[in-house]
Formats: structure tokens, C-alpha cells, sequence
């Protein structure tokens, strides 16, 4: 557990308080998972209508807090790890929104469905979520994360007085095209177009992470703080592995405290 | 009925073929320049890139949880012996990207390459090489120069592959110039 805090990559110089607040954060996450998940409340599902009438499942779990994150926008909410980091997170008093964009849009699970779903579809959503008072985050992995920058974008264009709290990237995957050995890699449009800041996760044990620098100083370009962290002996989307080994087994333990000490940095930024 | 009998066949045509239209292929590198590489190998040893001149070199990008570069290990070695048969001076050198010494031991013992392991423990060489996936890699001519490059996994060791690394060695310099002025 130590080997696991002093591998963490700072590069904003975190002091050495916030290193005791991720210890803390973390450790209580690890006690919530013992507890028995079945006692857990099961989530509310809010049917929430987008300005081209289609309905949205919305997966809530309530929670007393003032910060509600909207996620995993495009797994459907069927991933085992997100359904208990949802509800650990819930319980810490931050309310979770999984919105079902794919079956709303009648899209399959496949990559290139993500560039159908229309940011207007999440518009309504974050509508409503600001109508809770909370502030509102958003997180998305892998190339999910291109819709949320792309509807971060939208939403800062369209609503200056209703400002979001921050993005968190996990594992990012936001390459244009292939990668070219010898060349640096070119991004999708939505990178560096937001302000907001911005949390990047990538796994240690993937080539990505070599990719790391380059693609916070692309966010930044937008006006974005970019906060980005190397998770240690983890591969990419380690928590919706098939095969995962004892430390991607205990970082998908930890997940909420990852995504709660996330928006502390988030929160930090403004 | 005939509509969907033939639907079917085209869709298993399309299938078989899929994988070879899809494999990865030598790309003409273009003016890309060569960066320094000196590095410690798993044996201790200090190796520069510059002892090879006068060979087609490999420059490898690689990592122990790739799975494409662990798949594609023994067709390297491979490569090396049909190589060696033609008498085509060639090197090949493996640069794992930032994993400990004892990580790389571990797979070399399972994977048993017979090539040149090196280590950028720190990743310096990665960032100085752009790159960015794995495996990434660098074809370089007798001269010094990057003429290929490719990313992902390949069997090194297909004919097409030994005939293209066997006429760089034979390339001479003129045709290298002529191929970089049409990349551009």
C-alpha cells in the first residue's frame, strides 16, 4: 500500500498534506467495500428527455453531498466496478448520474457508435443535475472521453453562467489516428477546447502513459488546468478487466477514493 | 434463398481477409531523423546505436505487457537466423520502455528472445524517439538512417519482411535519397 502512494506522479507539485488526504480518502473507500455491497440502496432510474425527444435512462444515486458526477456515459451502467464505485461514492455523500446514452440512441456497444451520440443528448441532463444545486462533474474512460470533452465544449459555449466543476479522463484514448512510430500523436477535435479543468488517470503498465505529457499540454492549450496522475502497476481500463491481477484487483477496490481525491484536485483549480 | 447463400459467403470472404488487410506493414519513414540511442542492456553492457553502422538495424519499442510484442518475439528471432543465412548484416535491438530489470528477466526467461535487450529505465529514449504505442518500430538502414518504421505486431520472419530487410542492406545511398525526396 505504501509502494502504491509514493508511485503516484504529481505533476503539480502536490504537497505532502494532499499525499495524508489521499491515504485517507482511499482507506475509508477500502473499509466501505467490506461492507456487504447488497446492503447498498439500489439506484433510482430518472427518465430525462433530450431537446430531440429521445428519453434517457438515468441511473441516480442520491447522495446529501454538493458534488454530483455524471459517468460512464456509454457502459450502459453494467459494469459491476462502476455499479459499487457509484454506490461507495453515493455513500460518501457524492450523488452519481449514469446516464444510458447508447440505448437511448439505439447505438451498439462498438467504438464508432460514440461519435453518433449527439451532445445536445447530454444537454438536458446536465440541465437537470444543475437544478440539484450540486456542483457537477463529469467522468468518462477510454474514447468515451472524447464525448465528454466534446459536450463540455458545447455546454461552456452555451451556458457561461453555469460553469461545471471539472472533468476527470480515465485512461483517455483520443487519438485521431494509428500511431506513427517516430511521430507525435494528433488528437481528436475536442481536445484543448475546454476550460475546465481537467483530472487525467492513465494506467503505468500501458504505452499511454508515455503519451501523458504530450496530451496535458494538447488539454491545456483550451485554458484548462490539466491535473494528471500515473495509477501504478495497473494497465489501461484495469476495472473492466476479464483478467485482472492482485494490484488491478485492489485499484478497482479503490476507485472512489481515486475519483473523490480526482475532484479535491478539481475543486482545487478554480 | 441464393441472395443469402451468397451474403453468407461474402461475409466469410470478408472475414479471412479482414486480418491481412488489416497487418501491419513497413512504412517508408520519410525525413524522420535518427535519435541517439545509448543505452545499459540486461547483460550490463553499454550499447550505442552508432556501433552498427554498416547494418540494417531494428530499433524495437517494447514492453513485457504488450501482448503484440510478446506474440511477435519468436518470429524475431526468426528473422535473425534467415538473415544470417542470406549473410545480410543485421541487429536487432529491443528497447524495453521504463520497467524494472527484475520485470525484464522474468519475461526474457519465459519469452527467450535472442536479440539485444535494452533498458530505458527512465523512458528517455522513448519520449527522444516519439514514442507514443508498443511495439514501435524502426527499421534503420546501413547508413544510420530511420527507412521504416511500423507499429504493431508483425511476423518479422514472412518472406516479403526478409526480401524488404534484405534489400536495404543492399540499398544504395542515391536510392535512399530518390525514396525520401518522393515521401516528401
Amino acid at each position: 500500500m505504501k509502494h502504491f502512494f509514493q508511485k503516484l506522479d504529481f505533476s503539480h507539485n502536490a504537497k505532502s498534506y494532499l499525499s495524508y488526504l489521499l491515504i485517507g480518502l482511499l482507506l475509508s473507500s477500502y473499509n466501505l467495500y467490506a461492507e456487504d455491497v447488497s446492503a447498498k440502496p439500489s439506484p433510482a432510474v430518472e427518465t430525462i428527455t433530450a431537446d430531440d425527444e429521445t428519453d434517457i435512462d438515468v441511473r441516480v444515486f442520491k447522495a446529501d453531498g454538493k458534488q454530483l458526477l455524471i459517468g460512464f456515459a456509454c457502459d450502459q451502467g453494467s459494469s459491476v466496478a462502476e455499479e459499487k464505485t457509484a454506490q461507495s461514492l453515493a455513500m460518501d455523500g457524492i450523488e452519481v448520474w449514469m446516464p444510458d446514452m447508447l440505448s437511448a440512441y439505439m447505438l451498439p456497444k462498438v467504438r464508432s457508435s460514440l461519435k453518433e451520440i449527439p451532445t445536445n443528448g447530454l444537454f438536458n441532463i446536465i440541465k437537470k443535475a444543475k437544478q440539484t444545486h450540486k456542483k457537477v462533474y463529469l467522468v468518462a474512460s477510454g474514447p468515451d472521453t472524447d464525448l465528454i470533452l466534446r459536450v463540455a465544449k458545447k455546454w461552456e459555449e452555451s451556458h457561461q453562467e453555469s460553469k461545471l466543476g471539472g472533468i476527470i479522463l480515465m485512461f483517455p484514448r483520443l487519438n485521431k489516428h494509428k500511431p506513427e512510430p517516430g511521430k507525435a500523436p494528433e488528437y481528436q477535435d475536442s481536445v484543448g477546447k475546454t476550460t475546465l479543468p481537467i483530472m487525467v488517470l492513465e494506467g503505468e503498465r500501458t504505452p499511454n502513459r508515455w503519451g501523458l505529457g504530450h496530451l496535458t499540454k494538447a488539454l491545456e492549450k483550451g485554458g484548462s488546468t490539466v491535473y494528471a496522475k500515473l495509477i501504478p502497476d495497473v494497465r489501461g481500463y484495469f476495472f473492466k478487466r476479464n483478467d485482472p491481477n492482485v494490484p488491478e484487483d485492489l485499484v478497482t477496490s479503490q476507485l472512489p477514493g481515486l475519483i473523490k481525491a480526482s475532484l479535491f484536485f478539481l475543486g482545487r483549480a478554480h | 434463398m441464393i441472395k443469402v447463400m451468397l451474403s453468407l459467403v461474402l461475409l466469410v470472404a470478408l472475414q479471412i481477409a479482414t486480418p491481412s488487410a488489416q497487418a501491419a506493414e513497413l512504412k517508408e519513414a520519410g525525413d524522420i531523423p535518427t535519435p541517439a540511442l545509448k543505452l545499459e542492456t540486461l547483460k550490463g553492457e553499454t550499447i550505442d546505436l552508432k556501433d552498427f553502422e554498416g547494418k540494417v538495424v531494428l530499433v524495437q519499442f517494447w514492453a513485457t505487457y504488450c501482448t503484440p510484442c510478446r506474440k511477435e518475439m519468436p518470429s524475431m528471432n526468426n528473422l535473425i537466423k534467415k538473415l544470417e543465412a542470406t549473410k545480410t548484416p543485421f541487429k536487432i535491438l529491443a528497447v524495453n520502455m521504463g520497467e524494472s530489470k527484475e520485470e525484464i528477466q522474468k519475461f526474457v526467461d519465459i519469452v527467450k528472445p535472442e536479440f539485444t535487450i535494452m533498458m530505458d529505465t527512465q523512458g528517455e529514449n522513448v519520449q527522444a524517439w516519439n514514442v507514443f504505442a508498443a511495439p514501435s518500430n524502426f527499421v534503420i538502414n546501413p547508413k544510420g538512417k530511420i527507412r521504416y518504421t511500423l507499429f504493431g505486431g508483425v511476423d518479422w520472419d514472412s518472406d516479403e519482411m526478409v526480401e524488404k530487410l534484405k534489400a536495404l542492406a543492399d540499398e544504395p545511398e542515391s536510392s535512399v535519397a530518390d525514396d525520401s525526396d518522393k515521401a516528401k
